[in-house]
């Protein structure tokens, strides 16, 4: 069961960073659009692993994205970010089903609405670290504001869209 | 001390967050510096290698339009064809009163992976050491400059794109000569700035800004883009020129890496001008 689920991560980090690197960054309208799906790996991951299992996958995840975009550091540092937040997110969002062990957070397990919340914050968690580390400064605070939100909005919509057209044991209660 | 310990066991979470984010801080800082290799580059060899090959299948798909440029492009060529090479004889007058002699080759190479929706952008190409690139060699592609070498591998370079935080090149308006420097302010990937125009200076919407040669990495006269809008703000002494980039940074499928021949002959003149 349990090298299952580490099989399981395992392709879904492949798959995610080859989507990532080969569909979603050709993707930019206008230069303004950066949607981002490969954080799905963090949010996926169950809910058992060790905090430095959470934060060292989180880190290879980013690395390896930055290792094909050219720019080391920035896609590593903010999913560490997130991976930091993925607890906290998930006291301050509580089901009203406990943690039971065996079920992975997922809109199968745990309902599309939790789901949401749960990916919308890490998300723009995510998205606010990597715009202001990318721009390097404050100085255009605002548009970087707006490029955090307008790409948050598209990635947290993918994710979801990926999480659902990948998980299709709906039935499964 | 023991305590101090217990502290760091008990908050091990958040001090290996901490570790693991002043790291990848750290690797963002060092790999930013301008013209600065780092030690895992963009043209690492894996990578690079799965990029070529899907670069290979997706080229497919823009053939048609890029058959179209080369095709205005050799138009072009054939058009020069008399005065042999199309910028040496420019740059040669400027520089040196000896007998005519090639001054600048171009070598073709083919965009692996670009960028154009961070505030960095980077171009990964597939010609590299092997194919006699060095660093800080300019780039361009047929209808203007694109970015400058910033790191080699034995088969692939990175090329800092002039859509990055620390692009400046020199860069002259055609109608008036004045020189200015061009930056990327970053909002609009089809957009830049140049800097430095004096306030006395004449010139109109639509003047060509192409590069003033006043480096040894660009020869003179490669466009750059067109003036779409200038301002001059109270009490400056300078405009504020805002510019459309004549490459269309989104479609550029192949470019041309120059290698300025007398670049080590130049830097030394200028050297020994620096020391007088």
């Amino acid at each position: 069961m349990k090298t299952k689920i580490i099989l399981i991560n395992i392709v879904r980090f492949v798959l995610l960073l080859l989507m990532q690197v080969f569909i979603f960054n050709k993707i930019n309208l206008g230069g303004y659009l950066n949607p981002m799906v490969y954080p799905l790996f963090i949010l996926l991951l169950p809910f058992e692993i060790s905090g430095f299992a959470l934060l060292i996958a989180a880190f290879f995840m980013g690395l390896s994205i930055d290792l094909f975009v050219g720019s080391i550091g920035l896609h590593a540092g903010a999913t560490v970010v997130m991976a930091f937040f993925r607890p906290i997110s998930l006291n301050v969002i509580s089901s009203n089903r406990e943690y039971e062990s065996g079920i992975s957070p997922g809109i199968n397990d745990l309902g599309t609405f939790w789901f949401i919340k749960y990916t919308t914050l890490l998300v723009f968690v995510h998205h606010i670290y990597f715009f202001f580390m990318e721009a390097f400064t404050f100085a255009n605070f605002w548009e970087t504001i707006m490029r955090t939100f307008i790409s948050s909005i598209f990635s947290i919509i993918l994710i979801l869209f990926i999480d659902i057209i990948f998980k299709p044991n709906i039935s499964r209660r | 001390m023991r305590s101090l310990i217990h502290f760091i066991i008990k908050n091990s979470f958040f001090f290996f967050f901490l570790l693991l984010e002043v790291l990848s801080f750290f690797l963002v800082v060092s790999n930013n510096s301008y013209q600065r290799s780092s030690f895992i580059s963009a043209s690492n060899g894996v990578t690079s290698s799965i990029l070529s090959v899907v670069s290979d299948a997706s080229d497919y798909f823009g053939l048609k339009s890029e058959n179209e440029v080369l095709v205005q492009e050799n138009a072009y060529l054939r058009s020069q064809l008399v005065e042999s090479n199309l910028w040496s004889e420019n740059s040669f007058k400027r520089y040196s009163d000896t007998v005519k002699r090639q001054f600048y080759t171009y070598k073709s190479a083919r965009i692996l992976s670009k960028s154009i929706q961070n505030r960095n952008n980077y171009l990964i190409l597939d010609k590299g050491r092997i194919d006699g690139i060095e660093l800080e060699m300019g780039v361009i592609s047929s209808n203007g400059i694109v970015g400058i070498v910033n790191d080699v591998s034995e088969n692939f370079c990175s090329v800092i794109s002039v859509l990055h935080r620390h692009s400046a090149i020199d860069a002259l308006i055609t109608s008036n000569g004045y020189t200015g420097t061009i930056y990327w302010p970053g909002k609009d990937y089809t957009i830049g700035n140049l800097n430095n125009i004096p306030s006395h200076a004449k010139f109109n919407k639509g003047d060509t800004i192409v590069t003033s040669g006043n480096s040894t990495i660009f020869p003179p006269e490669i466009p750059i883009g067109y003036v779409v809008d200038f301002s001059l703000k109270d009490g400056q002494n300078f405009y504020d020129v805002d510019f459309k980039y004549s490459v269309d940074f989104n479609k550029i499928r192949h470019v041309y890496i120059i290698h300025n021949l007398l670049k080590e002959e130049l830097l030394k003149i200028k050297e020994e001008q620096d020391e007088d």
